[in-house]
């Protein structure tokens, strides 16, 4: 038996061979309708899993926003704080009290005038890696900030802050150190990020009292807690932002989100990715039924010479083999083909994209996992296929299949 | 035989025990409306015999030869064993219990086909046509095929491929892969039909010289009675008869 199989396999391979006008057609047939589907699969996990999580991974489209000022104590703060879909809870001091005016130290060019934003460890704007600010004596620049100020990482610049106390118009400086810069496409105005403290000290120091920290000048401080006029407020993920909302808005707070914006966008993944499942089953299904036909159709065709090698004494097993070969090869070879005119397409299409896509993103991705399920499912359909077409053949009496029609 | 403990008598009583045992053996198809009836009262063939079924197109000889080549099942048999070497088997018990794999070992290892238009593979070459069936019985490359090939005036062709033969060619490497595994019967269908009266002369001269220097049975059908007369050849008996009213033809062989 064994050694009926390798004959019956080196004759399979010779018949391929001899045929291989067929062979190739077979092939290519197979590589023409795997590639267009191995390509969108390729984009479905590029593109829209770019898109996707480029929109999950933008902080901006996670961000609740404060609108009008409200009276929000530490104790309202921590309760909200202690809810599991909060990525990131700072409070703002009044926005009127958010600004400082910055040069670099030792220069008299270069004055900015800056938006002070409430910042600290794992602020989602941070670029990764970064440090946060910390303290009365480091803030983060945003990169048009540090563009108009002609700084960088590590270099010292002077703030000023400014108030009117009874008519007369007084100032304050202090040293501080750039920690980072975050890139324009997270903060596009000029700001500053600073820590609660500093950004307590500016407002305290506007309302006409003294700064001990930063020895500046003015009445002393009432001994009460203080009240925030808003937040910057984070969520965990995007499906958290409407929750959030509401319950801000149970609360009576005013806020505005990007949840509709990130509704229609969900919706409108969840319809493409409804019509890539639609497209991909027809293709899918449209495949194998070709393969399978295919294969049937060529065992068809050879039913006299495998009727003559029944007639000669191969065995059922023999029969079913030889036809399963030949699938065999044909769809490692069309997959093959396939698997290369894909690579091609892909890395033609990403490059059409490179300036529009961000480091590792792709609009063209075609997984292993995915490129090997699809070499499974060819294989086993073309087996099953033609072992079924060679177990047919072998049930034809061999006197039948002999003879000449 | 009263006692089998003599090997030499074990021996004598299984080289003249028939190939071919066969009674009552019947087969009956359907085609085009019209119906066609075959049967066979008693058919015995001793090894080494040279049996012809003789007759015209449509008598039934190939669906004799088809049953006797283990290629096509009966409708029914009273009695059919085919015992080419050794222990005799029961052909029509292995047809019922759909054992084809073991039908398909017995022509493997005894029988050889000559095929009315050759059969041969076109992906092999001549060569590989001829020991194709060595090939199927894991026998060694011994130089039998080529022997066979010059033998059969095939040896400049061993390296084509059948499309580049003539049919007399053709016909000729068919009879090689008859013969190169050295079965003990071989049966042909009508193996020189195709070919022009003088080759026809001299393929089926040289086939019967082959075969009987490897002492083989031989079963041929063929439509032409001189041939059987000149090569001398053991005819069958046969008669024909046709039923217009039921459409039936009925045919049988004897002997």
């Amino acid at each position: 038996m064994g050694t009926t199989l390798v004959q019956v396999t080196r004759l399979s391979v010779r018949d391929f061979l001899h045929e291989w006008r067929m062979s190739v057609c077979f092939v290519l047939a197979l590589a023409a309708v795997l590639a267009p589907l191995l390509i969108l699969f390729g984009l479905k996990f590029g593109l829209v899993d770019t898109l996707r999580s480029r929109l999950i991974e933008d902080p901006r489209n996670r961000e609740i926003k404060s609108v009008v000022s409200g009276r929000l104590t530490r104790d309202w703060f921590a309760a909200l704080e202690a809810r599991d879909d909060i990525a990131f809870l700072l409070p703002r001091t009044r926005a009127i009290a958010a600004t400082m005016t910055l040069r670099p130290a030792g220069s008299r060019a270069n004055v900015t005038r800056v938006e002070l934003v409430p910042s600290g460890p794992g602020d989602p704007l941070l670029p990764e890696g970064a440090t946060a600010p910390d303290g009365l004596g480091t803030v983060v620049l945003s990169a048009a900030a540090a563009r108009a100020l002609g700084v960088g990482v590590g270099d010292r610049l002077t703030g000023n802050v400014t108030r009117v106390v009874e008519g007369r118009r007084q100032a304050a400086g202090t040293d501080l150190g750039v920690a980072a810069i975050v890139p324009d496409h997270r903060f596009a105005r000029p700001a500053a990020f600073a820590a609660p403290a500093l950004m307590g000290a500016v407002e305290d120091y506007r309302d006409g009292f003294a700064v001990p920290g930063l020895d500046w000048p003015g009445a002393d401080k009432p001994d009460a807690p203080r009240v925030y006029a808003g937040f910057r407020l984070y969520a965990a993920t995007i499906d958290a932002v409407a929750p959030l909302r509401d319950h801000l808005n149970g609360l009576g707070l005013e806020v505005r989100t990007q949840a509709a914006a990130i509704e229609t966008v969900r919706a409108l993944d969840r319809s493409l990715g409804a019509v890539f499942w639609v497209i991909a089953v027809i293709g899918l299904t449209g495949y194998l039924l070709s393969l399978g036909a295919n294969l049937w159709a060529n065992v068809d065709r050879k039913t006299r010479d495998l009727g003559i090698l029944r007639l000669l004494g191969v065995p059922t097993g023999g029969l079913m083999l030889f036809p399963v070969v030949q699938a065999g090869l044909t769809a490692v070879l069309g997959a093959a083909l396939a698997g290369l005119a894909t690579l091609a397409v892909a890395a033609l299409i990403n490059r059409m994209f490179a300036t529009s896509l961000a480091e590792g993103e792709l609009v063209c991705r075609l997984l292993a996992a995915h490129y090997l399920l699809a070499v499974a499912g060819t294989l086993a359909c073309a087996v099953a296929a033609s072992a079924l077409a060679g177990y047919r053949a072998s049930r034809i009496e061999p006197a039948e299949g002999t003879r000449d029609v | 035989m009263p006692s089998i403990r003599c090997p030499w008598k074990r021996c004598l009583k299984e080289v003249s025990a028939p190939v071919y045992q066969v009674a009552e053996l019947s087969k009956a198809r359907v085609q085009a409306g019209s119906g066609f009836a075959l049967s066979v009262p008693e058919l015995t063939i001793r090894p080494g015999e040279r049996v012809a079924l003789v007759g015209d197109s449509g008598c039934g000889k190939s669906t004799l030869l088809d049953m006797l080549g283990l290629a096509s099942s009966p409708d029914g048999a009273g009695r059919f064993t085919f015992c080419p070497r050794g222990a005799p088997s029961d052909i029509p018990s292995l047809w019922r219990d759909g054992r084809s794999n073991d039908l398909g070992d017995l022509r493997k290892h005894h029988i050889g086909y000559v095929l009315q238009t050759g059969g041969l593979i076109p992906y092999l070459t001549v060569r590989q046509n001829i020991d194709l069936t060595r090939r199927l019985l894991d026998l060694p490359d011994d130089g039998t095929a080529d022997a066979l090939a010059e033998r059969l005036g095939l040896a400049g062709h061993g390296a084509k491929l059948p499309a580049a033969l003539s049919v007399g060619e053709r016909q000729r490497v068919a009879i090689g892969r008859a013969l190169a595994h050295r079965p003990p019967v071989i049966l042909a269908d009508e193996p020189t039909a195709s070919l022009d009266p003088e080759t026809a002369k001299t393929v089926m001269a040289l086939f019967l010289d082959l075969v009987e220097a490897e002492g083989a049975t031989l079963i041929v059908a063929t439509h032409d009675r001189a041939q059987v007369g000149r090569l001398g050849l053991r005819a069958l008996g046969h008669d024909l008869a046709r039923d217009p009213a039921a459409g039936l033809t009925r045919a049988r062989f004897w002997g």
